[in-house]
């Protein structure tokens, strides 16, 4: 893994904030995970994004989904595995780190009813906006729909409605009235 | 004598479909076609990721379906089908993914900045360019028209954004000029002059960049209010 002291300080403040069930903490985490993700493009690294971007919402509304069945036991499953991932970081194990994260994934469709479709949903919208950030960050959208493991119809709307991906001034790269005078010379 | 000669095409990227197929404007996209008097075309690459991964996809299977439907018609078409093979494409593909690809540096890394289907369009516009057929790219995402006709603006987006110091291989940006770009917005626009717009009501062509805006198309609200103003031009 890449850039990992960084990714290995991510993840102990997320175990922190989760004990204190701090969810713009673990926003912020998130948001600080979005460099090194479209910098390395490393799965492992793209994955902490996703799942600390989730664990965000989730704790958001844990107040919801703590009445679930299922809770419980996948509550526990995501602290074993951010414990088990900062353990695989320290002692360099990269195979160690990878399945921990993956177990995140396992647990979410081991999940059943109600609980099993919001986290799933979560999980969705995480690819999406991570998917979203990377753009932001200069990535095209294939590539970036492709990391994440998103569809391009996912990616275009989300993205679309981001002001800081149409509004930033290096966008403009042709101004609009020969873009549109190309356009119609062609149609001649 | 009909001439059978392909004179002008416009090779489309999945992000302009896509915006098109969302925004339920696939009559006005065979209208512009019919205007047009050229070729629509598609990669194979492109085809992969608007109409086979999404067909599995059960959200996004009718999307895949229509746009399926435009290909069965003929409003869209393949390289082949104006004698393009498939290998002439993905040889110069090949060489756009490995210098776009290594263009950009930051922490030592070399930023992968783009994918198979923005650099199949991208090829197959070069390889138009050389049997001279002339041709424009619609594309809706912003990554590889910042890359060919500003290059150095992607630099500093990547800079800004990444928040570290980005070395980019400035010979390597001479590979990527002379493309010529436009996006969904500027092909609607010419919809709505050309009358192949069905909607009437004064704020159409308003509702129409925006709906474009909204599903993906890299365009910011000054650029609109510019090519409004254009659009209320007699």
């Amino acid at each position: 893994m890449q850039e990992k002291e960084n990714v290995l300080r991510i993840l102990e403040e997320t175990k922190t904030a989760i004990d204190n069930n701090d969810s713009l903490k673990l926003k912020n985490l998130s948001n600080q995970t979005n460099n090194t993700a479209s910098l390395t493009q490393d799965p492992d690294n793209i994955a902490v994004a996703v799942a600390v971007y989730s664990i965000s919402k989730i704790l958001e509304r844990a107040e919801h989904y703590r009445k679930l069945p299922g809770w419980k036991e996948f509550y526990k499953i995501i602290i074993l595995a951010i414990n088990n991932s900062i353990d695989a970081i320290k002692k360099d194990n990269p195979k160690k780190l990878t399945e921990s994260l993956i177990s995140i994934r396992k647990a979410v469709s081991k999940l059943s009813g109600k609980l099993k479709e919001y986290v799933q949903d979560v999980f969705r919208k995480a690819q999406i906006n991570k998917a979203s950030k990377l753009y932001e960050h200069g990535l095209s959208m294939e590539k970036t729909a492709s990391l994440l493991g998103v569809t391009l119809f996912d990616l275009a709307s989300y993205a679309g409605q981001r002001p800081e991906i149409s509004e930033a001034p290096f966008n403009r790269t042709l101004d609009v009235r020969s873009r549109i005078k190309t356009a119609l010379d062609m149609f001649k | 004598m009909k001439n059978n000669k392909t004179e002008k095409v416009l090779i489309f990227d999945s992000s302009s479909i896509i915006n098109f197929v969302l925004n339920g404007l696939l009559e006005e996209f065979r209208g512009l076609k019919k205007a047009f008097g050229g070729k629509f075309l598609i990669t194979e690459e492109v085809k992969k990721e608007i109409v086979e991964k999404p067909s599995k996809i059960k959200r996004f299977e009718l999307e895949a379906l229509k746009i399926k439907a435009l290909l069965d018609e003929k409003i869209l078409e393949m390289p082949l089908d104006i004698g393009v093979k498939d290998q002439e494409v993905s040889e110069i593909t090949n060489d756009i993914h490995y210098t776009a690809n290594n263009t950009f540096f930051g922490r030592g890394n070399a930023i992968h900045i783009i994918d198979s289907g923005e650099e199949s369009c991208l090829a197959l516009s070069k390889l138009l360019g050389k049997k001279g057929i002339k041709n424009l790219v619609v594309i809706d995402e912003r990554t590889i028209r910042m890359l060919c006709e500003r290059p150095e603006n992607l630099a500093s987006l990547l800079h800004k954004r990444m928040h570290t110091k980005i070395e980019a291989k400035t010979d390597n940006f001479k590979l990527f000029e002379g493309f010529k770009f436009i996006r969904s917005t500027e092909l609607i626009y010419i919809a709505y002059k050309k009358g192949i717009v069905k909607l009437k009501n004064h704020d159409v062509l308003d509702a129409l960049l925006y709906a474009f805006k909204f599903n993906g198309c890299s365009i910011s609200d000054e650029e609109i209010n510019e090519i409004k103003k254009m659009g209320n031009k007699r």
